[in-house]
C-alpha cells in the first residue's frame, strides 16, 4: 500500500480563561487548572505569532516574570522549548516544578496580573496529497504557514509523538537524511514564513 | 467592488485558498452585523470592508443598522464613556427608559429572524437579544475597554449581555471580570487596500508636503490623532523640543475635530498656541476623510509617535508600521500588542522617554529600517483584515459546531 501524506490545516481563535493570576501563588495554581489548549496557547502560538513578546523571551508565562522583575524565573522557563515535548500534561508539570522552587516569593501582588488564555483549534484538511517527495515538495509550496505550523508543531502534540509529521512520511519513503534535518530545525531561530522556506530547500538539495 | 483576491499580493494564494477552505463550511449559513453607523468611526470602517469580504467567500452576510435620535446617541456616548472609564455619574430612568424605547422602536425595523449568526455591534443595540430565537446563535462584539467600569453601566448592559451566546473583545484586558459568557479575542485591523495604506507615488507624497510647507529634505517627527488630551499632543511636542536641541528636524501633529466636538478645538487651539513661534512645527486640522493626506505624511514621516496616555487598541500604530515605520508609542492599551519594545519601536511612558528612543532612531538609519521592516512583517502577519475575516470565519464555524 503507497503512503500518502494528506496535506492539513488548522485555524483557531483565542479565547479568555477567566483565570488570573496576580501573585506566584495564583499562577502556580493557574497552572494546575487551566485547560491543555492554554499551555498550548502560551507556549506554541507564539512561535506562530512571532514576536508577540520581545525574543529573548520565547513564551508569554517568561515575559511576565520578566516584566514583574522575576528575571531568574524568566530566562528558566524561556529556556523551555515546547517543540521537545510531545506531551503537554508532562509541559504543565515540569513548568510548575520550575515555579514551586520559587515558593518564598509566592504572595506579592505584582504589578501586572496574568491573564490567561486558549484557544479553540479546528484541522481542516486541504486537497493536497503526497505519495513521494516530489509531490511533498509541491504540496509544501502550496502550503500556508497555518499548516506548517500544524505538521511541523501541534500534530506533534495532538498524536502525543517525539517527531514532526513532514520527517515522519519522509522516514516511510526512505529520505532519512531530510527527515532529520527537518527534525533539527530551531523553529525559534526563524518565523514561519522563514522555516517554510529553509524546509523546501532541505527537500529540494 | 472589493474582491478577495486583491489581498494575495500581501498574504499569498494559500491563505486565500484556506480562506475558502473554512468558508465552504460555512456555505448555508446566514449572518448578519448590526451597529449603530455606516459612517465613521473604525466599526464601520471595518464592517464595509469585512462584509463584502464575507460575501465574495459564499456566506450570505448582511448588515443593517439600528437608528437613534439625537438623545439617544447623546447617552450611549455617554455609557460607553462610563463602560471605558469609572466615574461617579448616574445613570437617569429617563435614560433608560429613552434607550428601551429605541431598542423598542428598532426591533420592529431590523429582521434578525433570517439569520443563524448576529453579531451585535457595542452597547448601542445591545438590547436586541430580546428578538434572539432558539435556534440562532448571538454574539457581541465589543471594540471597548470595559476592563474597568463604571458599575451602574456595567449593571446596565450585563442585564442584556450574559443572554448572548458569546462576546468579543480586542484584547484580554478589556474584558471585565463580571462577564459569564464566553468570551473571544479578535483584535482588530487594517484594511492595506483602504486609500489610507495603499501605496503612493513619490510624487503626491512630495506634494501632499509643499502643499503644507513641511521640508522634505528634514527628518519629520509625526503623531496621526485626534486633538484630545489623552493623545498628549503636547507631550509630543516636549519631546520635540528636546530632540531639537540635537537634530534639525520638524514635527507634524495631524488629526481633526468634529464641529460638536469643543474639547478637540479646544486641545487645538492650546497646542497651536504653545507651537506658534517655531516653524519647523505644523499643526494641521484636516477634514475627516484626508486618508491619501494622512498615509502621504506617514510615508514621509522618519519617525512617528503614538504617544498616548490611555488607548483603546490604537490601529493608526498598525497604519504607521505597515508603511515601515518604527513607532515610539504610550505604554498602554492595544499600543502594548503592537509595539514589541525594541523590535519594532519602543514603549514610552514620558515625553523624557519618546524624546530619548526618537534621538536613537534618528542617528542611525539601519535601526530605523530595521525596525520598520520588523513593524510590517507584523503588521503583515497579525493585524490586516484578511487575518480578521479568518478570526470571524473560525468563530463562527466553531460557533455552528457547538450549535450541532
Amino acid at each position: 500500500m503507497k503512503t500518502v501524506f494528506k496535506f492539513k490545516t488548522e485555524f483557531w481563535i483565542p479565547t479568555y480563561t477567566k483565570i488570573s493570576a496576580t501573585t506566584i501563588y495564583d499562577f502556580r495554581i493557574g497552572l494546575k487548572i487551566i485547560p491543555p489548549n492554554s499551555l498550548l496557547y502560551h507556549f506554541y502560538i507564539n512561535i506562530f505569532n512571532y514576536h508577540s513578546v520581545p525574543s529573548i523571551y520565547t513564551n508569554s508565562f517568561a515575559y511576565w516574570f520578566y516584566k514583574n522583575g522575576y528575571y531568574q524565573i524568566g530566562e528558566e522557563i524561556s529556556s523551555i522549548d515546547p517543540t521537545d515535548y510531545f506531551d503537554i500534561e508532562k509541559l504543565r508539570q515540569d513548568l510548575i516544578d520550575i515555579i514551586s522552587r520559587y515558593q518564598e516569593q509566592d504572595t506579592k501582588t505584582l504589578s501586572e496580573p496574568f491573564l490567561f488564555l486558549s484557544i479553540q483549534r479546528n484541522i481542516f484538511h486541504t486537497n493536497l496529497k503526497a505519495t513521494n517527495l516530489e509531490e511533498l515538495i509541491d504540496g509544501i509550496k502550496k502550503s500556508s504557514i497555518n499548516s506548517i505550523f500544524y505538521h511541523l508543531i501541534t500534530s506533534k502534540v495532538d498524536n502525543k509523538k517525539a517527531i514532526n509529521d513532514y520527517s515522519e512520511f519522509l522516514n516511510l519513503i526512505g529520505q532519512y537524511n531530510k527527515a532529520e534535518l527537518i527534525n533539527k530545525i530551531d523553529v525559534y531561530a526563524l518565523n514561519l514564513y522563514e522555516i517554510k522556506e529553509l524546509i523546501l530547500e532541505v527537500l529540494t538539495k | 467592488m472589493i474582491n478577495l483576491k486583491d489581498y494575495e499580493q500581501f498574504i499569498g494564494k494559500e491563505t486565500l485558498i484556506e480562506l475558502e477552505i473554512i468558508a465552504k463550511q460555512l456555505k448555508n449559513i446566514r449572518v448578519l452585523h448590526v451597529n449603530s453607523t455606516n459612517k465613521g468611526g473604525g466599526v464601520a470602517e471595518i464592517l464595509s470592508r469585512l462584509i463584502p469580504l464575507m460575501n465574495s467567500l459564499g456566506i450570505k452576510t448582511d448588515w443593517k443598522i439600528f437608528k437613534g435620535s439625537y438623545n439617544f446617541f447623546k447617552f450611549t456616548k455617554k455609557l460607553h464613556n462610563l463602560l471605558h472609564l469609572p466615574s461617579d455619574e448616574d445613570i437617569e430612568s429617563e435614560e433608560i427608559n429613552l434607550y428601551l424605547r429605541t431598542t423598542y422602536e428598532n426591533l420592529n425595523e431590523i429582521n434578525t429572524e433570517d439569520y443563524d449568526i448576529v453579531f451585535i455591534h457595542d452597547p448601542q443595540p445591545l438590547a436586541l437579544i430580546v428578538k434572539k430565537q432558539e435556534n440562532q446563535k448571538w454574539i457581541w462584539r465589543c471594540h471597548i475597554d470595559t476592563s474597568t467600569p463604571s458599575p451602574k453601566a456595567w449593571n446596565l448592559i450585563e442585564l442584556f449581555i450574559n443572554s448572548y451566546d458569546a462576546a468579543i473583545f480586542h484584547m484580554p484586558e478589556f474584558i471585565y471580570k463580571g462577564i459569564k459568557i464566553p468570551t473571544y479575542i479578535i483584535p482588530p485591523s487594517i484594511d492595506p487596500l483602504h486609500p489610507k495604506n495603499i501605496s503612493l507615488e513619490e510624487d503626491f507624497i512630495f506634494q501632499t508636503l509643499n502643499k503644507f510647507s513641511v521640508d522634505p529634505e528634514k527628518p519629520i517627527l509625526l503623531q496621526v490623532s485626534r486633538f484630545d488630551r489623552l493623545k498628549d499632543p503636547i507631550g509630543v511636542y516636549n519631546a520635540y523640543k528636546l530632540i531639537r536641541k540635537k537634530y534639525d528636524c520638524q514635527l507634524i501633529l495631524v488629526g481633526s475635530f468634529a464641529a460638536d466636538d469643543p474639547e478637540g478645538e479646544e486641545v487645538y487651539k492650546e497646542v497651536l498656541n504653545q507651537t506658534a513661534e517655531d516653524k519647523n512645527v505644523f499643526i494641521l486640522n484636516l477634514p475627516p476623510d484626508s486618508h491619501l493626506e494622512i498615509n502621504a505624511f506617514q510615508r514621509a514621516a522618519t519617525v512617528v509617535f503614538q504617544k498616548s496616555i490611555r488607548e483603546g487598541f490604537g490601529l493608526v500604530v498598525s497604519e504607521a508600521m505597515f508603511k515601515l515605520k518604527p513607532v515610539i508609542g504610550g505604554n498602554t492599551g492595544g499600543i502594548k500588542r503592537q509595539i514589541i519594545d525594541g523590535i519594532n519601536g519602543y514603549l514610552v511612558n514620558t515625553y523624557q522617554g519618546a524624546a530619548f528612543r526618537a534621538r536613537q532612531l534618528l542617528a542611525d538609519k539601519e535601526l530605523r529600517l530595521k525596525m520598520g521592516q520588523n513593524a510590517y512583517n507584523i503588521v503583515k502577519h497579525r493585524f490586516l483584515i484578511t487575518r480578521h475575516l479568518k478570526d470571524y470565519l473560525t468563530l463562527i464555524y466553531e460557533i455552528i459546531k457547538n450549535k450541532n
